[in-house]
């Protein structure tokens, strides 16, 4: 059945989609899946300890998309985007010695490290101002930001995304807001009272509340959280 | 501070939004709670991983994997 047959069955029988708040037989992972056969992320990084470039390269193609994304919605910058990406990966390549599987997934170290050069990248270049200008346009035009970057039909075609935005569209607009701004912009607590003109412990309550929703809805997904 | 409250931190803790002041009472709790605390610190980096999924993939420029691994057997060969 190709993508597009899937995406139309699913349509035109919309109750038999996932439904989160029912147990699963099988607990989800929310990394996407991989071909049979195909080597790890484990095992590339592994591969890529021992100075594989090949395991560098298959990583690449794996999540390069997903991290693209990531820093994308850091910096909002094409062309630096694509700079960071290539230097973010350069450092997985020099740091993965530093890597612990005792400590976390690969793509969880590769999107935290990511988001940490995102950020100071943001910084470091001066666009601070500019993606803040940016910013409080997409504030203004439309506080439910994280909603902004997908349609319903490009959500229908990741389930593994779809879910996760399920859970992160459940929680009321302004705990989505302050989350959006505290991951993606690495703004503080005061920071964002600033910019939301909010209560700091109103902003406090939204953070703690919204992260604990999307733990918990998660945890419907994943074995391992 | 006790456990439920140290999991609200903890998850405040590793999107970088504690403030300050916030930080040392946290660091003094995740000691006190050990090898428990700190498991729930690497459950919560899950987070990241997320988020990070919850956005639309977006395309690279196609040179730039190809900058890369040059830079990368540049780099082997030095």
């Amino acid at each position: 059945m190709e993508p597009s047959e899937v995406i139309a069955s699913t349509r035109r029988k919309p109750k038999k989609r996932v439904r989160l708040s029912k147990p699963r037989a099988q607990p989800r992972s929310v990394v996407p899946q991989l071909e049979p056969g195909a080597p790890s992320d484990f095992e590339l990084m592994k591969a890529i300890q021992a100075a594989d470039p090949d395991a560098l390269s298959q990583l690449y193609d794996r999540y390069n998309g997903i991290l693209k994304a990531l820093i994308l919605r850091v910096i909002h910058n094409e062309a630096e985007a694509d700079d960071l990406l290539q230097e973010i990966f350069m450092e997985i390549w020099k740091q993965a010695k530093n890597f612990s599987a005792q400590k976390g997934k690969p793509l969880g170290w590769m999107v935290t490290l990511a988001r940490r050069r995102a950020i100071d990248g943001l910084r470091k270049k001066q666009a601070y101002a500019r993606a803040e200008e940016r910013l409080q346009n997409e504030i203004e035009q439309q506080p439910d930001a994280w909603v902004h970057n997908a349609t319903e039909e490009e959500i229908l075609l990741s389930d593994t995304r779809a879910l996760i935005r399920k859970v992160i569209r459940g929680l009321p607009s302004a705990q989505q807001q302050a989350i959006d701004l505290a991951f993606f912009r690495g703004m503080s607590q005061r920071e964002i009272a600033a910019k939301t003109n909010t209560p700091l412990g109103t902003v406090k309550t939204r953070l703690e509340l919204g992260l604990k929703k999307i733990y918990d809805g998660l945890k419907e997904l994943r074995d391992e959280l | 501070m006790n456990f439920s409250e140290f999991q609200n931190q903890a998850r405040l803790y590793v999107i970088g939004a504690l403030e300050p002041e916030e930080v040392e009472e946290f660091e003094n709790a995740r000691k006190k709670f050990g090898k428990k605390g700190e498991e729930f610190i690497t459950k919560c980096y899950a987070l990241h991983e997320a988020f990070a999924l919850s956005l639309r993939p977006a395309k690279a420029s196609s040179t730039i994997k190809e900058r890369l691994m040059a830079m990368v057997k540049a780099k082997q060969q030095a």
